[in-house]
């Protein structure tokens, strides 16, 4: 028998039999909670209700049961939670239940140095992409300050530089307990110091971040605009770095492509070590997959492992994402997912491959080299102009496949050999050329 | 229905009842007061089915009956009836029509057939005088959040232990802990009164001068005296940990006079920012007990209290407004201040007074 059927039914019934007033305030809420040797229990939200019930409507409910459900010998009522309460109030426990301080502040959140104690190299995934940082993270560790100081992570979004940094933070509080560690968002310093320009206490800001021994600031990229705070940056830098304390940042840009930033801002980015975290290959990918699902629980073939570390590339975060949403499913269906299954779950999070509009290129590179876009393909050899022209076929060709011929065709009616010639020039340019080889990395950004 | 009653007695019914009427709600019938005439008394009951309450008073019946009329009406004819005599009552075709010496009233009533009855508690039960009940409740019940995102610490929570009754309520920032000696307690697991129906089990207990039993379920819990009864929902779900949360040790401690201490921080008010920061630089070695705040738009102070100071230099910043409410429950003359490093909370309680404690958590250090 379906209770809730029943119950629909009898409550359409009984609308019928009492005001709207008293079938909203009375019998909204109930339901047939079960059946029991012919007794059915009735779920009521609270005592007011079950005695109001019993007293007033017991006769019509015993009876309209009674005409759906001829087994019915007795009705009882029973105070149960609603639903979407329970659903609440379980949703705050659990909260409580991990959270023994109270919540003032988030869960895992050091409040002394802002660190969060989940980032940590354990669960940190070494690969080519991350080699370098990793490697330079671990001396750093060995002794802040001396090593690379500054050290200047770069790297795309979703590839670890938070992770990497605050392991770094968290290594060296375990590893020398009395050094004053403090992480923040370029965000955070520069309210605070603006907070503390309003409050006239321009010293005690200055004094607050000098007594650290070890800062790290996240998202530096920003800076760009904000002239007093690279200032303010730049003072606090120096200290840092005159009394071999280490300091550590994070950017999505090389420090020589993030906008307006002051030049000594960055040659001391410089001074020290900057690496830079690329997306990670295929093998890390399936390393970093398998290691999350561990995390999580999830137990998967190696088959589907290997699809999803195929389809998803790039992003970390994306792959922790559709990890969480195959694990979402499957807790749903109850079942192991098949191969199929997987790759309709995860069709929208698949990128599709690499396709740009040889439009699209020679505008980001003319906006790049600031030139007009129709004088690329124009027939002219003006030095820049070539450059420019030199670049775009490199990209096509190196990024996005298109045949010698067909770049050829699209610039202004170029012979393919030309092509093959300004591709093979640029690449060996790169080899040689720092400076082309960045300037092809910012333009790569934007394509993203 | 037929009755003469003190006007008097009516009138202390009627307050006591009509602010517990439902007010928009899908049962309109909620929203009157429920006259019920019989034996020797009057029963004037009323319920927003959060709260119930049943007052009785004593009268004189020639007829039995039941009459519903507006709750809010039967209150402003009465709050302006002055003479100190009786009034009879009268139900007529549904209507209640009141007579006293000099006024003749008609009220329009309502259907009393919808009108709930109000649920008998059964369950666990002991006695405890209202004015320790009301003290208990009100000593904590400030604490309480007011808002209904986390239902279980919108509440005064009650529990049992060691003889005593307990009181805590926090809104996650603040806590405070009463604790009551009473005999004869059974296990109290642990109550949660919501708080929404706290101001009305307030007003209608603090009227009272005798014990009360309190009775209490898993759903419901009423409050009994001779002449009222008082129910109320209580909430299903668990209240934090708190005594997790209690700093064990404490590292730096400061006694001072309760009404310097109040009246710095009525100081501080008025140099409050918007955070309502207080600074709070605490310095045995130097004997410095300091308490400053500044706002840019008026100005700064700092006031220096004398006390008897222990422990390490601490500063940190804290609500003063948390600190303030917790004085309308502290007995002692002399408070005692506890302070701990890391994001730990501020203690304070009563000198020699161990009944109540009260927890301020800092304020991140901006």
């Amino acid at each position: 028998m379906d209770t809730k059927e029943l119950w629909q039914n009898c409550l359409t019934e009984i609308e019928t039999g009492v005001s709207k007033a008293n079938f909203s305030t009375w019998f909204r809420n109930t339901s047939i909670l079960r059946e029991e040797t012919g007794i059915i229990y009735i779920a009521v939200p609270n005592e007011f209700v079950r005695d109001w019930l019993k007293n007033k409507y017991h006769k019509l409910i015993t009876k309209t049961i009674a005409d759906a459900y001829e087994n019915m010998r007795a009705v009882e009522y029973v105070i149960t939670k609603i639903e979407s309460e329970k659903q609440e109030i379980s949703a705050a426990g659990a909260v409580y239940g991990s959270n023994k301080e109270l919540p003032l502040r988030d869960l895992y959140i050091n409040p002394e140095d802002n660190l969060n104690s989940r980032y940590r190299f354990d669960s940190f995934i070494v690969g080519g992409f991350n080699e370098l940082a990793y490697a330079a993270s671990q001396a750093i560790i060995e002794s802040p300050g001396t090593k690379y100081n500054p050290f200047f992570v770069y790297g795309g979004t979703g590839l670890g530089k938070t992770h990497l940094i605050q392991a770094i933070g968290n290594s060296i509080k375990d590893k020398f307990p009395e050094k004053k560690v403090h992480y923040m968002t370029l965000e955070k310093f520069a309210t605070d110091f603006i907070n503390s320009l309003q409050g006239n206490k321009a010293n005690s800001f200055k004094e607050k971040y000098r007594k650290y021994d070890l800062l790290i600031i996240d998202d530096i990229q920003f800076i760009g605009k904000m002239e007093k705070i690279q200032e303010e940056l730049f003072h606090t830098f120096n200290t840092f770095h005159e009394s071999n304390k280490q300091i550590i940042f994070s950017s999505d840009k090389h420090p020589n492509h993030i906008p307006e930033l002051a030049d000594r801002l960055k040659s001391r980015f410089a001074a020290g070590m900057i690496v830079d975290i690329i997306e990670p290959e295929y093998e890390s990918r399936l390393a970093i997959l398998k290691v999350k699902a561990e995390e999580l629980g999830l137990k998967l073939p190696p088959e589907i492992m290997e699809y999803v570390a195929t389809a998803i590339f790039g992003n970390i975060r994306e792959l922790e994402g559709s990890l969480n949403t195959i694990l979402c499913q499957y807790r749903l269906k109850n079942k192991p997912l098949t191969a199929v299954e997987v790759k309709n779950l995860l069709k929208n999070n698949i990128k599709p491959k690499k396709t740009v509009a040889i439009k699209d290129v020679v505008k980001v590179v003319s906006e790049h080299y600031n030139l007009d876009e129709n004088s690329i393909y124009e027939k002219t050899r003006r030095k820049e102009i070539v450059r420019a022209r030199q670049v775009v076929m490199y990209l096509l060709r190196e990024d996005f496949n298109v045949s010698y011929p067909l770049i050829g065709q699209k610039l202004g009616g170029k012979d393919h050999t030309t092509v093959i010639h300004s591709y093979l020039k640029i690449k060996e340019e790169i080899k040689t050329d720092p400076q082309l080889s960045q300037e092809l990395d910012q333009i790569r950004i934007m394509f993203r | 229905m037929k009755a003469q009653c003190e006007v008097e007695k009516i009138k202390d019914a009627i307050w006591k009842t009509e602010r517990i009427t439902g007010k928009n709600l899908t049962l309109p019938v909620l929203n009157s007061l429920l006259l019920i005439a019989s034996g020797k008394s009057i029963k004037l009951r009323a319920t927003n089915l959060s709260l119930g309450i049943e007052a009785e008073i004593p009268a004189k019946v020639e007829k039995e009956g039941i009459v519903a009329v507006a709750g809010s009406v039967l209150a402003g004819v009465f709050s302006n009836i002055f003479q100190n005599e009786n009034a009879e009552l009268e139900s007529l075709d549904g209507n209640l029509s009141i007579k006293t010496q000099k006024s003749r009233i008609r009220l329009k009533g309502q259907s009393h057939d919808d009108f709930p009855t109000i649920p008998a508690v059964v369950g666990t039960s002991f006695e405890i005088e209202a004015k320790k009940l009301v003290e208990g409740i009100k000593s904590v019940s400030y604490s309480s959040s007011p808002s209904d995102i986390k239902p279980e610490i919108s509440s005064v929570f009650l529990y049992a232990e060691d003889g005593q009754l307990r009181f805590v309520a926090t809104d996650s920032f603040r806590l405070a802990e009463k604790k009551i000696k009473v005999k004869g307690l059974p296990d109290i697991p642990g109550i949660l009164i919501p708080f929404r129906n706290i101001p009305d089990i307030l007003r209608v207990l603090g009227e009272l001068n005798e014990e009360v039993k309190v009775c209490f379920n898993k759903n419901q819990i009423s409050f009994t005296a001779h002449n009222v009864y008082l129910t109320s929902r209580v909430l299903d779900g668990i209240f934090p940990d708190y005594r997790q949360i209690i700093p064990k040790n404490r590292e730096t401690k400061a006694i001072v006079l309760k009404q310097d201490l109040l009246n710095a921080l009525k100081l501080s008010n008025v140099f409050s920012d918007k955070w309502n920061q207080l600074n709070l630089s605490v310095r045995p070695k130097e004997k410095i007990f300091e308490l400053s705040s500044a706002n840019n738009d008026v100005g700064e102070n700092k006031t220096y209290l004398d006390g008897a100071l222990e422990g390490e230099n601490l500063e940190l910043s804290f609500n003063y407004k948390y600190f303030l409410d917790c004085f309308q429950s502290l007995g002692a003359d002399s408070i005692s201040i506890s302070l701990n490093h890391s994001g730990k909370p501020m203690v304070i309680e009563g000198v020699g007074d161990s009944s109540f404690l009260y927890l301020i958590m800092p304020m991140n250090p901006a």
